[in-house]
């Protein structure tokens, strides 16, 4: 039975699916395991981790199974990861490093999302770098300290000119409530004498008081003159 | 030399303490009497946790004054050449502290209450600073090749390893605790030239009979006017008697015959014990291989009790493997320690590892999820070898047969088509006649709804009338997050000529306990089954079994009306009559008459819940 011939381990988390293969794989295993990793990547998920640190292999046949079953994952639109830390497989695997994505561990491949992005975008800073005369870098360094002080005196200059309002605002207020006090004293002094009928505002009794324009005005004369 | 293993009493260890305190109160308040003890870890703990602090002084006074010496062993008394090395230290080094700790004391001398020894132990108990160890007189007289009384103490050396050996009798610890009168001239066979003889004695694990022994022991060394010392002060007195090249023990008190001559032979004998240490050592490569530091130590501390004698002995009553109750302690201490590692390894979805599981040469595959696993035997009949619950924390196929196999459940057979009674049926099912349990080759089907393990193979058939040939196709069907799982047949008759009789599948479960009743339902009416008579019904389609004191719901339904058999399943008890419930039997089964090269399917839903 040719299942018999191999220890293998399958940890399936839905979209991450890890294969561990164990033991010496020679000619021998080599059908099996075709079996197995062809039957296994050929259901649901999109990373394929291949373990194979507890794996020694004996015959360079693997190499083309892994090439294989690579071809297999990436007509289902997923990724295969080999993962293995030994030296003994990295040197197995040396001529074909730049095609296989290897990693130590899951956990690395996982962490290696970040550093991938970084590593691109330095690619890409690194391309378009350009190089300066010292001379010139010089007088563009000082410009630019110049700027900086320049705007630091302007920031100080501004930030004394608000303090300054801020403490007229402050006057300002002290003063009105002051003034608001005043008025209350008085209004709270006359109240009896308004009370009494004493005090009346004269202001709005005047003749003119209501009178803003000319019109009105004339309206107002002919209607005295009318009830005289 | 006084030895206590609570194992057998993890239940009243307080009260064991309790008594014990007095006991050692007794010995010490006798100023003849100077003895070496030995107490496991959890016993230790129990101790500290009732002792008073007067009495813990007059303990390390005793052991500062040479009155008393106590012995080292591993934390949980394990018979350490079953285990790895790193857990053998580690079991070694975490009893040492916690004596040093609670007692003040260094221990100079190894036991182990299995009294088990296997070459390469002389290099651990070397590393672990101890400089003597009490082996089986029987041991050293094989590896001496005498048959004559052998006292003192040896030299052991390996790879470079050296340590005292030092062998205890037998022969006059019995007579002693058996009250025999010729004790004395079986010690003077030991003591001539100024030697010693180490008796051993068990302390009783019954709390009420503790103060009792050791006032009988007063006693005896009182009115015998008998010398004694500690194991220490003897080894280190005395000149050595001479060297050993190879000492093996298959120990005592373990329920092998004294043909043994090692420990292993437990593993091979009993399929339980096998199960249960190879269980083990399957969740320590695991957890050894994931996890390192505070993590490791953590799952470690899960997984040590699995390591207690209780688990390896094929004895009856509470003391061995024999008993449901140890059997199912064994799954809960292993079960919550693989939950210890799930959590600590972040552990989701399914696992299917095809590997030598049980040691034995053959591949078979244990299939896993956050709530439950299987171990699934393709090389015989697809059966289940076990089947755990975490939920509960058990393992469904837990039950005992006497002859020595192992239970399993989907054992599959096809019963020929004769007339039978439900106890002419449980008869057959017992024997195991008409198994369909040849090797199948198998497949891994990974989809959206789950994992299948296809399995596919040829099957014969063989009655006193008729041969037959099948090709049978068994689908297990598991999923990533829950209990429950669906196994499928289709069956074809490969024979050009028809075949006539019952195909059913076997479970032995190790579900309910004696004196429950009314626990089983049959399309959601309660049966009634009495546990005593097994019990045929005919035409159900769904079965439902409830163990209350397991804490779990175990439930079959069938895609068509199914005969439902249950039983119970009896084993011997120590006075050899087959009382000892042992679990329950179960077999569906349907009248399959094949024509030929016809196709029969049928399909079984299984889930367990809690209670």
């Amino acid at each position: 039975m040719r299942a018999d011939l191999i220890d293998i381990q399958v940890e399936d988390r839905g979209e991450e699916v890890e294969i561990s293969l164990y033991g010496i794989l020679g000619e021998y295993q080599l059908s099996a395991v075709r079996e197995k990793l062809e039957m296994l990547v050929r259901g649901p998920g999109v990373f394929f981790f291949v373990n194979l640190q507890n794996a020694r292999f004996t015959t360079d046949a693997y190499r083309a199974l892994f090439l294989e079953i690579l071809n297999l994952v990436k007509q289902q639109k997923a990724t295969l990861i080999l993962i293995f830390e030994n030296d003994e497989l990295r040197a197995y695997f040396e001529r074909y490093k730049n095609i296989f994505e290897i990693y130590r561990s899951r956990e690395e491949y996982r962490k290696s999302g970040l550093s991938k992005q970084v590593h691109l975008v330095g690619l890409h800073y690194e391309k378009r770098s350009i190089s300066l005369s010292p001379g010139f870098a010089v007088s563009v360094a000082l410009f630019l300290i110049g700027w900086a002080i320049t705007l630091f005196v302007i920031v100080v200059g501004q930030g004394r000119e608000i303090t300054d309002k801020q403490a007229q605002i402050t006057a300002l207020e002290s003063q009105k409530a002051r003034y608001i006090r005043e008025i209350d004293r008085l209004e709270s002094a006359i109240g009896p004498m308004r009370k009494l009928g004493v005090v009346q505002d004269t202001t709005l009794l005047s003749s003119f008081g209501a009178i803003q324009d000319w019109v009105t005005y004339l309206e107002y004369l002919e209607k005295n003159r009318r009830e005289k | 030399m006084l030895q206590m293993s609570p194992s057998t009493s993890y239940e009243n260890l307080e009260a064991i303490a309790r008594n014990l305190l007095e006991g050692l109160n007794v010995l010490l308040n006798s100023e003849q009497l100077k003895c070496s003890i030995f107490l496991d870890g959890p016993m230790i703990e129990a101790l500290s946790n009732v002792a008073k602090p007067l009495m813990f002084g007059k303990i390390q006074n005793a052991i500062s004054n040479g009155v008393l010496e106590f012995l080292g062993g591993g934390y949980y008394d394990p018979m350490l050449p079953l285990f790895p090395e790193d857990l053998q230290m580690m079991q070694l080094e975490l009893h040492r502290d916690y004596l040093k700790k609670v007692l003040g004391a260094e221990p100079q001398g190894y036991f182990n209450s299995s009294l088990v020894w296997e070459p390469g132990m002389a290099d651990i108990l070397e590393r672990s600073r101890f400089d003597y160890a009490l082996v089986t007189e029987a041991a050293v007289q094989d590896a001496l090749g005498r048959s004559t009384p052998v006292s003192g103490w040896f030299t052991l050396e390996d790879r470079g390893s050296l340590i005292r050996i030092v062998p205890v009798s037998e022969t006059l610890s019995k007579a002693i605790a058996e009250d025999n009168l010729a004790w004395r001239s079986i010690a003077e066979s030991y003591c001539r030239g100024g030697k010693s003889a180490i008796a051993f004695f068990d302390i009783p694990s019954e709390p009420t009979e503790i103060v009792d022994f050791f006032g009988r022991l007063v006693d005896f060394v009182e009115t015998n006017e008998v010398q004694t010392r500690t194991v220490g002060f003897a080894v280190d007195q005395l000149e050595t008697s001479g060297s050993i090249s190879f000492l093996v023990s298959a120990g005592r008190n373990l329920g092998l015959p004294s043909t043994a001559r090692t420990c292993r032979e437990l593993l091979i004998r009993r399929p339980e014990i096998n199960l249960h240490h190879k269980t083990f050592l399957n969740l320590y490569r695991r957890g050894r291989s994931v996890l390192s530091g505070k993590k490791w130590l953590e799952f470690c501390r899960a997984l040590l009790p699995a390591m207690a004698p209780l688990f390896f002995r094929d004895l009856f009553n509470r003391s061995g493997m024999r008993s449901m109750m140890v059997r199912k302690r064994s799954n809960r201490l292993l079960i919550t320690a693989s939950q210890v590692l799930d959590n600590l390894t972040g552990f989701s979805g399914l696992r299917v590892d095809v590997c030598d599981y049980l040691l034995r040469g053959k591949k078979i595959l244990f299939c896993e999820n956050p709530e439950s696993s299987y171990l699934l035997d393709c090389r015989l009949g697809g059966a289940l070898r076990a089947w755990n619950y975490k939920g509960a924390k058990m393992n469904l196929v837990n039950s005992w047969r006497d002859d020595g196999e192992p239970s399993f459940a989907f054992l599959d057979c096809l019963l020929p088509n004769v007339d039978f009674t439900p106890v002419k049926l449980e008869q057959m099912l017992y024997d195991r006649k008409h198994l369909l349990a040849d090797p199948y080759d198998y497949r891994i089907l990974r989809s959206e709804s789950g994992t299948e393990i296809l399995l596919d193979e040829e099957q014969g058939f063989d009655s006193v009338e008729r041969k037959a040939l099948f090709r049978i196709k068994k689908v297990f069907t598991f999923q990533g997050d829950a209990a429950k799982f669906t196994v499928s047949y289709a069956i074809d008759n490969l024979a050009y000529v028809n075949t006539k009789g019952f195909f059913g599948t076997i479970l032995e479960l190790g579900l309910l306990s004696r004196g429950d009743v009314n626990k089983v339902l049959i399309d959601g009416n309660n049966v009634k089954w009495n546990m005593m008579e097994p019990l045929l019904y005919p035409d159900g389609q769904s079965l439902e079994i409830r163990d209350e004191k397991g804490g779990c719901v175990f439930r079959m339904a069938f895609d068509r009306p199914t005969s439902i058999f249950v039983g119970s399943i009896f084993g011997a008890t120590s006075s050899a009559a087959p009382q000892a419930f042992q679990g329950i039997r179960v077999f569906p089964f349907w009248n399959a008459p094949f024509n030929m090269l016809d196709r029969k399917a049928f399909k079984i839903s299984v889930s367990v819940t809690k209670r």
